[in-house]
């Protein structure tokens, strides 16, 4: 699998991979395998000194924060504000998984924590809390 | 700065000529330590090439060679783009970007294995 | 022995789960209207129907992931989100006109109003997602579905002159009475009803709720193989007794009791009461797996949990979706708009937004990254690129021909 080829140490050539192809729009999968949404865009930071020089991804953007800005149009300033409503804080941006704690990057993106431990499920959890969590039977194993 | 900022972007030349729109954004793993992930990935350089659609669907890589009706012209297209290094990178605008040198002496970038 | 068990249940459910409102509209009016003149469509969409979903299960099976959940990966957000609107919209018709299809099918054995029983079908279309297992709800209205074979046996049952019958279907012509306009238009929409867009949907994420595996390849093909075309025989024969007996008497179909009235008139009660446990259970399976569709697609598209493999704590958007889909479909047929009349547009608008979910499919299924040594051969490419074409073309020509036959009239 192509996530193998060139780790640093392996052959002595760097991984690489297009941004676009092989990171963006990816399932991420907590450390448990659960999904836990779409890397919906990176936030490139530039180096530490003087500015210059390549920047560094720090983090994946994720939820309706990062989509909207995406999309553009009408459809992302509605994201944009339906995130903004169910956001507390005065100047929500996207939520954000800095890169430290991505685990493997292969067909989706795996993390080294657990879902809950992240600040996208915001959304789920009142979805969870105010609707289904109320029907009987919800919490009723699959089998 | 966010990568959806770069994507699409219209890169031109020092001259002003159109060199195209960027594609994708190669990285490499050769930055900082960051966090239980190792080496962080940085900015290697871009891929730019003709405003088309279809830039994602995944003919750029090797392996990707069927259907032959999509395969065919897609790869074509894509034996069109180039690759741009950071350090030709010379202003970042809000929707286009601006590169040192000429579009001439650019060339194709190194390609990526498929599994 | 088990094995085989196991294959024959699985092709007698594809079998039995192949019709739904859709097809018991389309064939049967057509059948009044053209007679045997449409049958090779029914055929065409049959093969397409067969190439893609085999596709699809096979990127299930080798990938794990459903194709909706792969299309923004390789569409691109904003594409992918443009696919998502009218997918869903379409996939909501759908889902109103099974809903209406369940209590039309009540209507006829109850004669209490179909209105009424919306409310009541709706609840327990939503209760079997809730609370009954997948593999359970797809097995008992699958093979309950088998009841429409009724048709089958109501068709030979009425004494067709074979040697015309299949002279007809392979010398189609436009009837005398009949614009070329229309016949392209029902051609369309017969398309439509044989390769709708959430059939595929469901399909792919059944696989993965399923857990298919790359040993369950073989079994995949099967079903699909043998189960659609035998499914498709069965969608022939809702259109062999309309055309034997309604196309004679000029008589044309707006309403579920036309449709079963050519089986009734050769198999009499009992023909009916088959009839009648065979559209129940098409329309209330085509309605789970419609509904289900609308979840799988949207958290496909943002990532969300989902599934009924999990408890719906633990995916509560993806049920969230699902019960609003519903309500909102439930209230589309409570104002009483022609549910025959939603079938229609639905089958047109499936034809128009074929592309999108059938373009995505055969991109993937040739990607070595996703599909590890399983890519498409020359066939499958062969086949799925001819049948993007036509799907291509039935897409451009469906909302002009619409428009220029007002919808069929």
């Amino acid at each position: 699998m192509s996530e193998h080829v060139g780790r640093a140490g392996r052959a002595g050539r760097l991984r690489r991979l297009d941004a676009g192809l092989s990171l963006l729009d990816r399932q991420i999968l907590d450390r448990d395998g659960r999904l836990s949404g779409k890397v919906d865009d990176l936030e490139l930071t530039p180096p530490e000194g003087d500015g210059s020089g390549p920047p560094v991804v720090t983090a994946i953007l994720s939820g309706p924060g990062a989509l909207a800005r995406r999309l553009r149009g009408s459809v992302g300033a509605w994201l944009e504000s339906v995130h903004s409503r169910l956001h507390p804080s005065a100047e929500p941006g996207p939520a954000r998984i800095p890169f430290g704690v991505v685990k493997e990057i292969a067909a989706t993106v795996g993390l080294s924590v657990r879902k809950d431990d992240l600040e996208l499920s915001r959304f789920e959890d009142w979805t969870r809390d105010h609707i289904i969590g109320r029907i009987p039977g919800a919490r009723h194993a699959p089998e | 700065m966010r990568l959806s900022e770069l994507l699409h972007s219209r890169v031109v030349d020092a001259a002003g000529n159109d060199v195209g729109r960027v594609h994708d954004v190669r990285l490499v793993q050769d930055g900082p330590l960051v966090g239980t992930f190792g080496a962080a990935f940085r900015v290697e350089g871009l891929i730019v090439g003709p405003a088309i659609a279809g830039a994602r669907l995944g003919y750029r890589r090797s392996g990707m060679t069927g259907p032959f009706l999509l395969a065919a012209p897609l790869r074509r297209l894509h034996r069109r783009v180039k690759f741009v290094p950071w350090d030709r990178v010379a202003e970042l605008g809000r929707d286009t970007i601006s590169i040192s040198g000429s579009a001439d002496d650019l060339d194709e970038p190194e390609p990526l294995p498929t599994a | 022995m088990k094995r085989f068990v196991a294959v024959t249940l699985g092709i007698l459910t594809a079998i039995g789960g192949f019709v739904d409102i859709g097809d018991l509209v389309a064939n049967a009016e057509v059948g009044a209207r053209f007679g045997f003149d449409l049958a090779w469509v029914v055929g065409v969409g049959v093969i397409g129907i067969c190439v893609f979903a085999e596709m699809a299960g096979r990127v299930a099976a080798v990938s794990t992931r459903p194709v909706f959940d792969l299309v923004r990966e390789r569409l691109g957000a904003r594409a992918a989100l443009a696919n998502l609107l009218a997918s869903s919209f379409v996939n909501f018709l759908t889902l109103a006109a099974e809903v209406a299809g369940i209590a039309l099918a009540l209507e006829l054995a109850s004669s209490v109003s179909y209105l009424l029983w919306i409310p009541f079908t709706s609840l327990a279309v939503w209760l079997v997602i809730w609370r009954v297992r997948f593999e359970t709800m797809e097995r008992i209205f699958g093979l309950a579905g088998l009841s429409l074979v009724a048709f089958a046996v109501g068709f030979w049952r009425l004494g067709p002159d074979w040697g015309s019958v299949f002279h007809s279907v392979s010398h189609p012509v436009v009837p005398s009475g009949e614009g070329h306009a229309t016949y392209l238009f029902y051609a369309v929409s017969l398309f439509g009803a044989a390769m709708t867009p959430y059939e595929v949907f469901f399909f792919s994420s059944g696989a993965v709720e399923e857990r298919w595996t790359t040993d369950d390849l073989n079994v995949n093909r099967a079903n699909v193989l043998i189960g659609f075309p035998l499914g498709g025989i069965l969608s022939l024969s809702i259109m062999g007794t309309t055309a034997l007996v309604l196309l004679p008497r000029g008589i044309t179909v707006d309403n579920l009791a036309q449709v079963a009235l050519p089986t009734v008139l050769a198999l009499g009660k009992l023909g009916l009461a088959f009839l009648l446990i065979g559209f129940f259970a098409a329309t209330f399976g085509a309605a789970l797996e419609t509904a289900l569709s609308s979840g799988y697609i949207i958290s496909q598209f943002f990532g969300w949990q989902w599934g009924k493999m999990v408890r719906p704590v633990d995916a509560p958007r993806f049920h969230a979706v699902v019960l609003v889909s519903l309500v909102l479909g439930a209230m589309l047929v409570l104002t009483s708009v022609d549910p025959i009349k939603v079938t229609e547009y639905s089958l047109v608008l499936s034809a128009l937004a074929l592309p999108l979910t059938y373009f995505p499919i055969l991109v993937i299924a040739n990607d070595p990254d996703y599909m590890h040594g399983r890519t498409n051969g020359r066939v499958a490419n062969a086949l799925g690129s001819i049948f993007l074409i036509i799907v291509l073309v039935a897409s451009a020509a469906a909302i002009p021909l619409m428009i220029v036959t007002k919808a069929g009239q």
